[in-house]
């Protein structure tokens, strides 16, 4: 069972450690404009905005931002690592390569979510990083925002890998990007909270998957939340382990890996 | 150390059969030929044996371990060239080859990584991005990593095409050597004096069956009975003058060459008649049986 699991720790660990240097060796594009969009939205929006109140007691817009901009940085980050790795390698022709490494479907799979999961992440705490000069270095409750940042990472790093599998070139992926996770963002609550919106949207807000987890989050840096607490705790790692073992099974059938 | 039995690929429903029920059993330490036309099925093969392609029928076994059981244990045995050349070009020479290494297991490698740059020339190209390679050194370090794992198998999918010739030469010597260390090796190639020379056993695909598998010497013998015979003459002659020959497919180059096809034991019985019939040569080539000549004659349908 384990070693249909864990099959070559070093070979795994390889594989990890060319997701992770893959966008490292290009940070300027991978690390820097992310986050340098996300000071931009801060800047705009917090500059904007910062008169406006949100629902809140004595919660300041940009502090409200900041958990929404690293959700979103991270989501974004997450997803495109492996997707993007992916697809590259279809055009460089050297995806197939995996199949000829002694590792198990576990291992590769696991590999490419830990990459995209640490950019994920790395983008997450870079961004809280940049705006503690803005809003304060202060989180609520560390522990939460951290793993529900970790987490997130996960979640959409394990979709990014799907992605990946499934499509053929960079346009169908930044069409994704453009039409289902821009405005899924947007309206889970990244620059506003759902329960503000008109009812017919709020409505459809709390059943909009990122809700939970950028409302988490933001739990985790300020306290405060929407909705049910209990629920959302359990349905965000419950989405993680099953967007994994989505990935996983794909993978296993080969899809974009064979003939 | 490889056994594959009744394998049978199909890509597509409805589509035809890339192989057809192809068996064949390759011992420890031989260096066998692979050859067939384009689209035979070479690669099919190959890649069943890369992990690139499903199989839709039959077993194969690598080192004794059957592939749809143990599928991971099987890897680690086999180092496989393809015929595209193909690389993650984010990374440099030395880094497409350590990676390598690490996805097999071995942490440190660089002892041996080392001596494969070495042997293969590419040493002072170490630290320069894969991308910045020529085709004949990216070919080179395709070859490399292949190996960084030691396979006890190596399998090369056209490895010399777009290869100058003495790189050809040099990367022959290299098999050689392999071969000699006891690596068992199956190569692809339309290079026929490339099978001619390495190799020791023939295997003939053609439209996904095996249409030949046969000892290259055996092989030789057998089937390239015919040689070549070139006479050039100082005046002009004519048929009637070489009635005596009709027996061996005369045919005439201008009215002053002829050639012969003649079976190997029948070639003194040429230069008999021709002295008996009194008729004088000023020149004389034989063309020598190659596997080249051989291989098409199976491909054109005559080695039923
Ligand atoms: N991925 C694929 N999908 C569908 N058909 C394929 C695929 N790969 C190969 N084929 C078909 O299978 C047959 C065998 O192809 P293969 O690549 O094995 O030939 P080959 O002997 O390697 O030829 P070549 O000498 O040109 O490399 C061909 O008819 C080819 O069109
Ligand atoms: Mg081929």
């Amino acid at each position: 069972m384990i070693r249909t699991l864990f099959y070559n720790p070093t070979g795994f660990f390889t594989l990890l450690n060319r997701e992770i240097s893959r966008f490292m060796k290009v940070y300027i594009q991978t690390l820097m404009a992310p986050l340098l969009s996300n000071l931009l939205f801060l800047g705009v929006f917090g500059g904007m905005l910062k008169t406006r109140e949100v629902g809140i007691e004595g919660i300041g817009y940009l502090q409200f931002l900041v958990p929404g901009l690293a959700a979103m940085g991270a989501i974004f980050a997450a997803f495109q690592n492996p997707s993007f790795s992916i697809i590259a390698q279809k055009y460089q022709d050297t995806l197939r390569d995996i199949n000829s490494y002694p590792l198990t479907t576990f291992e590769k799979v696991l590999a490419f979510v830990l990459g995209g999961t640490f950019r994920g992440f790395l983008i997450g705490t870079l961004t809280y990083i940049a705006t503690i000069w803005f809003v304060g270095y202060r989180i609520e409750n560390p522990t939460v925002f951290f793993i529900m940042l970790a987490l997130i990472s996960f979640i959409f790093s394990s979709l990014g890998v799907i992605a990946g599998l499934f499509l053929e070139n960079f346009e169908r992926m930044n069409f994704i990007l453009a039409i289902i996770l821009t405005p899924m963002a947007y309206f889970g609550g990244v620059f506003f909270e759902i329960s503000k919106l008109p009812d017919f949207l709020s409505g459809a807000g709390y059943l909009n998957p990122l809700f939970p987890m950028i409302n988490l989050l933001r739990y985790g840096y300020l306290g405060v939340y929407e909705g049910n607490l209990l629920i959302q705790l359990i349905f965000v790692p419950f989405v993680a382990v099953a967007a994994f073992g989505t990935a996983y099974y794909f993978f296993n059938k080969g899809v974009g890996l064979k003939d | 150390m490889l056994e594959i039995k009744n394998v049978s690929k199909q890509y597509k429903k409805g589509a035809i059969d890339a192989l057809k029920d192809i068996s064949f059993t390759v011992k420890k330490g031989e260096f066998v030929a692979l050859l067939g036309q384009n689209g035979a099925g070479k690669s099919t093969l190959i890649n069943i044996l890369a992990g690139n392609v499903k199989k839709s029928k039959g077993t194969v076994k690598i080192g004794g371990i059957d592939l749809d059981k143990n599928e991971l244990d099987t890897k680690k045995k086999v180092g496989v060239v393809h015929q595209e050349i193909s690389f993650d070009y984010v990374f440099s020479v030395d880094e497409v080859l350590r990676n390598q290494s690490g996805y097999f297991g071995l942490k440190d490698n660089n002892g041996y990584i080392n001596e494969l740059l070495e042997t293969l020339s590419l040493t002072d190209k170490k630290n320069d991005s894969s991308r910045s390679l020529s085709g004949g050194m990216k070919r080179r370090l395709l070859i490399a990593k292949a190996l960084v794992h030691r396979p006890d198998l190596l399998i090369l999918d056209e490895p010399t095409a777009g290869v100058d010739i003495g790189l050809r030469h040099q990367l022959y010597d290299f098999l050689n050597e392999l071969h000699k260390k006891g690596t068992t090796i199956i190569l692809t190639t339309h290079y026929l004096e490339e099978a001619e020379k390495l190799c020791d056993r023939v295997i003939v695909i053609d439209q996904g069956k095996i249409v030949v598998d046969e000892n290259k010497k055996v092989l030789m013998k057998n089937l390239g009975a015919e040689t070549l015979l070139e006479f050039d003459f100082s005046k002009d002659i004519e048929i009637k003058d070489i009635a005596f020959l009709a027996d061996f497919n005369p045919r005439f180059e201008g009215k002053r060459r002829l050639q012969l096809k003649v079976l190997q034991n029948e070639i003194g019985v040429v230069f008999q008649k021709m002295a008996d019939a009194d008729l004088s040569f000023s020149g004389f080539n034989l063309e020598p049986k190659k596997l080249e000549n051989i291989y098409l004659q199976i491909v054109n349908g005559k080695a039923a």
